[in-house]
């Protein structure tokens, strides 16, 4: 058995040009937590080289390690040596998980086989609403489903208040999770998600997650998908909704829709048209720190995961004194959620939920 | 009393939910259950709601959540929350350190002090309830 990272020639490469400078610090959520130099890049960076070289063993403190990541690319954007840790550091997660070093994600692969879902929920929470044939599909995600499914209600309410021709299906997780921890896609779900989507007449499938989001774009598991695939916030950056709100309005750019995406116009386009009185935060677009719940961190180290989410929020009242936090990802919305706490008088909601609840309110003050 | 390696003790009230209530002057005083918090494994999250909001009876009013579970809160009583555990907004794990103390969760002002009838306080009836949610759940 091999002892040390198999990474490849070009990831090696990477590995040796970053220049150790420790310019990742400052940007890195897990190190602005803990101040141990291990968790940001730079830490890892030199912990995969001596790897790598054989200088030092793949242990188990080694696999622990690289799962102190949200992998929210910041350092990516902010190393001056052009170096993506982020991507290096799933590589070897794969690796050494490839040596005998199991995570606690290999049970999550199991769960998420049996039941569909990263919870192991037995029962999935519908909505309601129509399947079969539309222009559009709604492809909501395992985060959106089981741990904010009021926000899902009320995402799919505003598509219906705006008369949006949508259906959804009979979805299962995406699983593109997997690739991230140390695993593989589960391809039997990517082609359940597949098959249920060509069974459709849908030319476009708008995905509120923006990881889902990703994968559908991304990963050649659905590569023949067929449809167009678009983030909520793109499809909806052309409509006029009618409804604007007075309070001090901020927005927090989930890292799977800015930095790994690109997506920093379009939610900012809508919000602009509801919320005239919109801020950004000083940390922002490419440069917005993570809420903590990426990579995997939520689910191998949950009580880190929220505590950054508090730093974030923190930040973001301190910076904008704003009244509402709007964001568009069902996990940003939930660690974001998770940390407020009771003092905090910030609202935070995702983006189409807080205008279908502007719309709401509206239908019920004209029918006073 | 242990049931089975889980801590039920004397004196308190327990609902079908596996949240526990006890009586502090005209206060209920109600947290989760030794087998309810080690089934749900480390706790990470519980909603602190206003004072001040209603709470019915058997009916639920917050969330609960640990890293692989999400869960419901049933008020033990219907009345007014008058307060809350504000040590689990920052350590939720009190809850699995010390359920019937310091993990306590939520204070209620009973609308009347006799619902607590309807929850379980004999110890035979309790090991048979107990016994039963194991054989449909598990255990730790």
């Amino acid at each position: 058995m091999a002892t040390q990272l198999q990474l490849d020639e070009k990831r090696r490469k990477a590995i040796t040009q970053c220049s150790r400078c420790g310019f990742c610090r400052a940007v890195c959520p897990i190190f602005d937590l803990t101040k141990r130099p291990i968790t940001n890049a730079r830490g890892k960076m030199i912990l995969m080289k001596e790897v790598m070289e054989g200088k030092l063993p793949v242990t188990e403190g080694v696999a622990q390690a690289l799962l102190r990541c949200t992998t929210c690319m910041n350092c990516t954007v902010n190393c001056p040596s052009g170096v993506d840790p982020q991507e290096i550091i799933k590589a070897a997660r794969k690796d050494v998980v490839g040596l005998g070093y199991d995570n606690l994600f290999k049970k999550m692969g199991e769960v998420v086989e049996k039941y569909g879902n990263i919870y192991g929920e037995e029962e999935r929470y519908d909505w309601g609403h129509k399947k079969g044939s539309a222009p559009y599909i709604l492809f909501v995600g395992c985060v959106g489903t089981y741990r904010e499914e009021e926000s899902v209600e009320e995402t799919i309410r505003l598509l219906d208040l705006l008369k949006i021709d949508f259906a959804m299906i009979d979805e299962v997780c995406c699983s593109g999770v997997m690739e991230d921890v140390g695993y593989k896609i589960k391809e039997e779900l990517a082609r359940h998600n597949v098959r249920e989507l060509q069974k459709t007449s849908a030319k476009t499938l708008i995905a509120t997650c923006p990881y889902c989001y990703r994968v559908f774009k991304e990963h050649p598991s659905y590569r023949n998908l067929g449809l167009e695939v678009k983030h909520i916030t793109q499809f909806l950056k052309d409509l006029d909704f009618g409804v604007k709100t007075n309070k001090k309005v901020t927005y927090h750019d989930p890292c799977d829709l800015g930095r790994h995406s690109g997506i920093y116009d379009e939610p900012r386009e809508i919000i602009r048209k509801i919320a005239p009185n919109f801020v950004e935060p000083k940390r922002t677009r490419e440069n917005a720190m993570c809420c903590g719940s990426g990579g995997g961190l939520r689910g191998s180290f949950p009580e880190d995961s929220i505590e950054i989410a508090r730093n974030r929020l923190g930040q973001i009242i301190e910076e904008t004194r704003a009244e509402v936090l709007l964001t568009e990802c069902p996990s940003c919305l939930h660690n974001f959620r998770n940390a407020k706490l009771r003092r905090q008088k910030i609202e935070i909601y995702n983006i189409t939920e807080f205008i279908a609840k502007l719309l709401q309110d509206q239908g019920k003050k004209e029918a006073a | 009393m242990n049931i089975e390696g889980y801590e039920f003790p004397d004196g308190l009230y327990y609902d079908k939910n596996h949240f526990w209530a006890r009586v502090e002057g005209d206060l209920v005083v109600m947290g989760m259950n030794d087998y309810a918090q080690k089934m749900a494994g480390s706790i990470v999250y519980v909603g602190l709601p206003p004072e001040g909001k209603k709470l019915i009876q058997g009916k639920s009013f917050t969330k609960i959540e640990s890293g692989k579970w999400l869960g419901k809160v049933f008020s033990v009583i219907s009345g007014e929350l008058v307060a809350v555990n504000e040590e689990l907004e920052k350590r939720a794990k009190l809850i699995n350190e010390d359920c019937y103390g310091k993990g306590w969760m939520f204070k209620i002002k009973p609308d009347n002090m006799n619902e607590l009838k309807n929850l379980m306080t004999d110890p035979a009836v309790i090991q048979e309830w107990l016994k039963t949610e194991i054989a449909e759940h598990g255990e730790k």
